[in-house]
């Protein structure tokens, strides 16, 4: 699934109105500043096309309103930003020491056939990979199971892929934008040196 | 020998064939000592074959290697569907599966193990299908038996790690229909994990094709690999983006995007082309720039905004203020222009 156009233009509008919100603080900011409210509010656009259904987008809702609750409110209609920010997604608390040497005493237990310890290690391996990706997709941690978490990545990827193409479409015309100014500043120099 | 005569007819009868088959193998392969020693042992018929001391069994199956009549006497073996016999169809099932692993077989013999209980109907049509694999399994197997014997358990275990395609996984229905391969538990809990499984196989291969380069990487650590990277150069690209973004002048941004919310709001037709914009700008973009804006427009394809229109306006006050009034009518025209007005016009 490849993002569509109407993704594309909801995702735009979202984004806008988030960055609308930021437009009377334009005066005072650094480039770092603006670079947080916009990241900021390209996120959450991209997280409100999915209207909550997804977990992933209910994570990231979340995070970004532990950095910008009047943002979040805002850009999402009233009812639905109570209930997403307020909700306290079920934590998975794993206590890694006593995780760890529960498993080293099964491991003592069970038996070592060659075929067994190979399968074991890729098992093992990628159960690694796995834990990463939960620590890459937003509200990873709280996926219970594997299926959930590959559908989940599978959205998130989908959403990504529209938010950075209407994002470089902006930048490269807000970038040429600027070229054309030099254009035209030269232009104008021209006919000004000129005439 | 009446053996020979229902030794012909291979229609899968079910236990007597099969002793029967067994004792015709004996019969043609062996000495009389075998003869001899089987049929106290008729009763497990095949299994009593099994049951032989591994280096007799070895002769015994080399000897009748050769004759043709082997092959069809497993042949016809693969053909049974239901067998009655449980303990037959297990060491059958093992034997046939040590032959299809040999072989790389992508389809596995799919006949049900015997809990009556389990199997679904829905897969009898494969069957006849899988027999032919069955024909070239048989002849294999008798070759391969010999040496695999001691390693049944592991194969079978192998053979339970495999993918093959004759489970299958109804999603709609509340009920998922998952088909135990042979050599396979069939109770409930491992029933459920391999649907789970087939699930997770399922979502992996959509993310496979979702991610470029990753349809030709085996093994699910490295595919959880790409897709990690994948997803983590998308996050990264968004960060370089706003960062370009807000670098540029911030007037830009924020009013550009007042502009495009107003229009957006105004052309909902839905297509985001450039060219319906491009309909709704004429008045505020100068001849003489029309042409370039065109062209501007029509470069990039991905890029379909008359943001080169939007731009005019809002960089001609900007030149305003530089330059006082050394203007050219390029930027008379233009700044005229105020976003307000640019609403309105819409």
């Amino acid at each position: 699934m490849q993002p569509t156009s109407s993704m594309k233009e909801e995702f735009l509008k979202k984004w806008q109105m988030g960055l609308q919100i930021y437009r009377p603080l334009i005066d005072n900011t650094s480039v770092s500043e603006r670079r947080k409210a916009i990241k900021l509010s390209a996120d959450v656009a991209m997280a409100s096309l999915r209207k909550g259904t997804t977990c992933w987008s209910r994570a990231l809702i979340q995070k970004t309103a532990t950095e910008d609750n009047f943002l979040v409110r805002q850009m999402l209609s009233g009812i639905k930003a109570e209930t997403l920010i307020n909700k306290k997604l079920p934590k998975v608390m794993c206590h890694r020491k006593i995780v760890r040497r529960s498993k080293k005493i099964l491991r003592r237990r069970q038996s070592r056939s060659a075929i067994e310890e190979v399968a074991a290690k890729a098992r093992k391996l990628v159960k690694k990979k796995t834990q990463g990706l939960r620590n890459v997709v937003p509200g990873g941690e709280f996926m219970s199971n594997d299926v959930l978490l590959i559908q989940e990545t599978l959205d998130y990827i989908v959403s990504l892929q529209t938010q950075v193409n209407v994002m470089r479409s902006i930048v490269d015309a807000a970038e040429a934008g600027s070229e054309r100014t030099a254009y035209y500043l030269g232009k104008l120099k021209f006919a000004i040196e000129d005439g | 020998m009446d053996l020979s005569g229902r030794f012909g007819a291979r229609s899968g009868d079910g236990v007597p064939f099969r002793e029967a088959a067994a004792l015709e193998s004996l019969h043609i392969g062996g000495g009389e000592e075998f003869r001899q020693m089987v049929p106290p042992e008729n009763a497990g018929g095949f299994a009593a074959l099994l049951e032989l001391p591994p280096t007799q069994a070895v002769e015994l199956l080399h000897s009748s290697s050769s004759s043709a009549s082997q092959a069809t006497t497993l042949h016809s073996l693969g053909t049974l569907s239901f067998p009655s016999n449980p303990l037959l169809m297990e060491r059958a099932s093992r034997f046939s599966v040590i032959a299809t692993d040999n072989q790389q077989n992508g389809n596995v013999s799919g006949e049900t193990t015997t809990t009556s209980s389990v199997p679904s109907n829905e897969h009898i049509k494969t069957e006849p299908a899988e027999t032919e694999t069955c024909d070239q399994a048989a002849v294999e197997k008798q070759s391969n038996r010999c040496g695999k014997r001691k390693e049944l358990d592991k194969k079978v275990k192998s053979s339970t790690k495999k993918k093959n395609k004759s489970s299958e996984e109804n999603e709609k229905l509340p009920y998922v229909h998952v088909r135990a391969r042979r050599g396979q538990a069939t109770d409930s809990h491992s029933l459920a994990e391999r649907a789970r499984r087939e699930k997770i196989n399922a979502r992996m291969k959509l993310l496979q094709e979702l991610v470029p380069g990753c349809d030709k990487i085996q093994g699910t650590a490295l595919v959880l690999d790409e897709i990690i990277n994948h997803v983590q150069s998308l996050q990264r690209q968004v960060e370089m983006l706003s960062m370009r973004l807000a670098s540029v002048n911030p007037r830009i941004d924020f009013n550009l995007d007042t502009i495009l919310a107003s229009e957006n709001g105004s052309l909902m037709d839905g297509s985001f082309n450039g060219a319906t914009m491009q309909l709704a700008w004429p008045l505020q973009v100068m001849e003489t720039e029309q042409s370039y804006h065109h062209r501007q427009l029509q470069q990039p394809p991905s890029q379909q905004w008359p943001f080169d229109g939007l731009n005019q306006p809002v960089w001609g006050r900007e030149e305003n203020q530089d330059h006082g009034n050394d203007h050219n009518n390029l930027m008379v025209g233009s700044t005229s222009l105020h976003p307000n007005q640019v609403k309105m016009e819409l």
